[in-house]
């Protein structure tokens, strides 16, 4: 090959995916390769930043700035009373709906993403995605699934349901025919798309299927699964951790010092929640621990923001949470391993998808807690805090799990299973 | 402390910080030999007030003053200048600066009463008054009629980013074809030598702190060359606001060394009095910098950013 070769890298419109493929570019790049990111024209600069070059998907008509601001609040209004249900019940009213936009999108994004797949001439695609697009599979090079959600997006009879939030050994009958019931037409719609560009049907319930090369999934071992089925090592290639490299985080001033320092970040999605967030500042306050809190695009929202806390935008997350004794989270999968890999015990506070199976693996495992989003009081919320931040027996299980995943970072693995499968 | 003292001490607060930012830029070490001339031309002032800020720096002992040899340095690390720095900057303003942080991260109000600031402060009257009358100079603050003091928008969130670069985006290039730009070729140099010697001398880590300080500083000699003084006054206004209410924001490192390359290229074009180019490169570089991350993204809906308008 005369010259370095060019992986496309697609991940869907969402942080967490777009920062785990971050961390294996810039892998792929001390390697020799050469990056590039397939990315929706709202992600602008996300990949530039890091110094890899964008292609973007086009805006379509009716995708102007102001109606796209309309559609979030939209669905913040309606969905936003759906993250206090359970699992089961956000079946119909989150998931379900969700499906349907997530297929819309693939049927709306096919010609354009094979056109510029057509472009770019990539050697090797990587998908960090929820569903398939055909133009992937069409484009006539090996292709790569990350599985970045949670290890439960690959079935197994022992593994409980993907979104389902339970644990292994839980009954699984009423999610199963609930899940199965709220994405029927969903997935009728989508198979018929796939036929439509030459692809085989998919089983009920599944929207992406596995690759045939090689599939790379964000399970640390301190919280995998015992599947009944083990899972071909030569296809499929478990990661610990996908952190990526950012700059060092200088901590701000805080109007009173000392004390532990936790992170709180809900994702962009959950930072619309400000009145929620609201509450937790008033908690904060009563702790003696200084608070570093994501509050997305929307910081004009707060004000009397108490001495001990420090709000901002955004933060490089990696170079936080490694400074952090306690990581308060939605569950993104991004997060919980960031603060697995450091060592960080996780409070866990899910809102949605796969914040529920993650929020259940880090109680499960024992490298966090969960707490329910509707159902805190402030006393429980801020005992959850302190017995998390005095749990000295989790800090010892987390430094042995960050040893080893710091000893086998899934960014290099990740990268030289890509590049391997170009030899 | 009288205003006039006060103002001096300021002063060679200020000059002690500039001193050790150069003596950062040019990599010096615990026990290397600080001399007076060489700070005297690299800041651009006399040897007189060079001295008076050697001797603030001996004070908290940064430096060490020895008989007959004169001032050496004892920290040793970049690190270790970097946080004298900012307790320099704490010092500088200490009231001030405690009102503007709490209004930056948004622990009190827009609008303050002079009483509520010193119950939180537990400062005097006169030291609260003081400190409102320093931000009011650089227009931060503003006196209502009656008791209240009602703080001016500033750069703290992603609307006030956007507000301020596409002010920015309308200034800057102005400022630079306005006939009778005239760069100040000493602080220009000053200038070019901390931004070649921290892309070189960081080990490819290039802090958002260090960048933020001297993005500014380059900013702002732009706005003080320029040969329109209505230009010239209100970005350097500007400058001084979003020095005060920025907090260090968080980008990557292939960014910050790209901006850093960019402000060379436009200090480039200016000393070659090639002014429409640099205004042109000052538009890309303005462009770049204010493209923001998405507000929000979730899979299936299309992200809510602020990036695709430029």
């Amino acid at each position: 090959m005369n010259r370095p070769p060019e992986i496309a890298f697609f991940p869907e419109a969402s942080f967490g995916a777009a920062l785990n493929c971050v961390g294996i570019a810039q892998a792929l790049q001390r390697q020799g390769a050469n990056p590039v990111f397939i990315c929706h024209a709202g992600f602008t600069g996300v990949f530039a930043e890091y110094g890899f070059k964008e292609y973007h998907l086009p805006d379509h008509p009716g995708s102007s700035a102001e109606a796209i601001a309309d559609y979030w609040q939209d669905f913040i209004n309606t969905h936003l009373p759906h993250f206090d249900l359970s699992p089961l019940a956000q079946l119909d009213t989150y998931v379900g709906p969700t499906w349907r936009a997530i297929v819309e999108t693939a049927i709306a994004a096919e010609d354009d993403l094979a056109r510029l797949l057509a472009q770019i001439r990539p050697d090797a695609i990587v998908l960090d995605n929820v569903i398939m697009f055909p133009a992937i599979a069409n484009a006539g090079c090996p292709w790569v699934r990350i599985v970045s959600c949670a290890e439960t997006e690959i079935p197994d009879a022992a593994v409980p349901p993907y979104l389902s939030g339970l644990a292994p050994g839980e009954d699984t009958g009423a999610f199963d025919a609930a899940y199965a019931a709220a994405t029927r037409d969903v997935h009728r719609q989508y198979n018929a798309f796939r036929k439509r560009h030459g692809l085989h049907a998919l089983p009920p319930g599944i929207f992406l299927e596995p690759s045939e090369d090689l599939n790379l999934l964000l399970a640390p071992q301190a919280v995998r699964y015992e599947r009944a089925e083990p899972l071909d090592p030569e296809r499929f290639v478990f990661l610990e951790g996908c952190v990526r490299h950012e700059n060092d985080y200088e901590l701000p001033r805080f109007a009173v010092e000392g004390g532990p320092l936790v992170y709180v970040g809900f994702g962009s999605l959950g930072a619309v929640d400000t009145d929620l967030i609201k509450r937790m500042l008033a908690v904060f306050q009563t702790i003696p621990a200084r608070f570093l809190v994501n509050v997305g695009g929307l910081i004009e929202a707060y004000d009397s923001v108490p001495d001990n806390v420090h709000l901002a935008s955004w933060f490089p997350q990696p170079s936080v949470i490694e400074q952090a004794a306690l990581v308060i989270h939605h569950g993104g999968n991004n997060t919980f391993c960031e603060a697995l890999y450091h060592g960080v015990p996780s409070l866990v506070m899910p809102y949605c998808w796969d914040g529920h199976d993650n929020a259940q693996r880090a109680e499960g495992a024992g490298v966090g807690r969960s707490i329910n989003r509707a159902g805190w009081s402030d006393a429980s919320l801020r005992a959850a805090i302190v017995d998390v931040l005095e749990d000295a027996s989790m800090r010892r299980r987390l430094a042995e799990v960050a040893r080893g995943m710091q000893a086998d970072p899934g960014t290099s693995r990740a990268a030289k299973g890509i590049l391997d499968l170009l030899d | 402390m009288t205003e006039a003292r006060r103002n001096v001490r300021q002063n060679h607060l200020a000059l002690a910080q500039k001193i050790l930012s150069v003596a950062m830029a040019r990599g010096l070490k615990s026990g290397d030999h600080l001399a007076e001339q060489t700070f005297s031309e690299a800041c651009g002032v006399s040897r007189t007030p060079i001295r008076s800020a050697f001797k603030v720096l001996e004070e908290r002992d940064i430096l060490q003053w020895r008989q007959e040899e004169g001032y050496f340095l004892r920290l040793g690390t970049a690190d270790e200048i970097a946080s004298v720095i900012r307790a320099l900057e704490d010092a500088e303003n200490s009231v001030a600066d405690r009102i503007l942080s709490d209004r930056a991260e948004r622990r009190i109000s827009d609008v303050q009463s002079v009483s509520a600031l010193t119950r939180r402060y537990k400062v005097p009257r006169a030291s609260v008054l003081n400190a409102l009358k320093i931000l009011a100079k650089d227009g931060i603050v503003r006196q209502l009629p009656g008791r209240a003091w009602a703080f001016q928008p500033m750069v703290d969130s992603p609307a006030g980013l956007e507000d301020s670069f596409d002010f920015r985006l309308i200034m800057e290039p102005q400022a630079i074809i306005a006939p009778e730009f005239a760069l100040d070729s000493k602080r220009a140099g000053l200038l070019r030598e901390q931004m070649n010697s921290t892309l070189s001398k960081l080990d490819g880590r290039l802090t958002p702190a260090i960048f933020r300080r001297i993005d500014i500083e380059f900013h702002t000699l732009i706005a003080e060359c320029s040969g329109n003084r209505f230009l010239r006054g209100t970005l350097a206004a500007h400058h001084r606001l979003r020095k005060a209410s920025q907090k260090s924001a968080a980008i990557p490192d292939f960014r910050l060394k790209q901006a850093m390359l960019e402000h060379l290229e436009i200090l480039d074009s200016l000393e070659r009095n090639q002014f429409q180019l640099a205004a042109d490169q000052i538009i890309v570089h303005l462009r770049r910098s204010r493209i923001r991350k998405p507000q929000a993204a979730n899979r299936g809906i299309p992200p809510l950013g602020q990036g695709s308008r430029t």
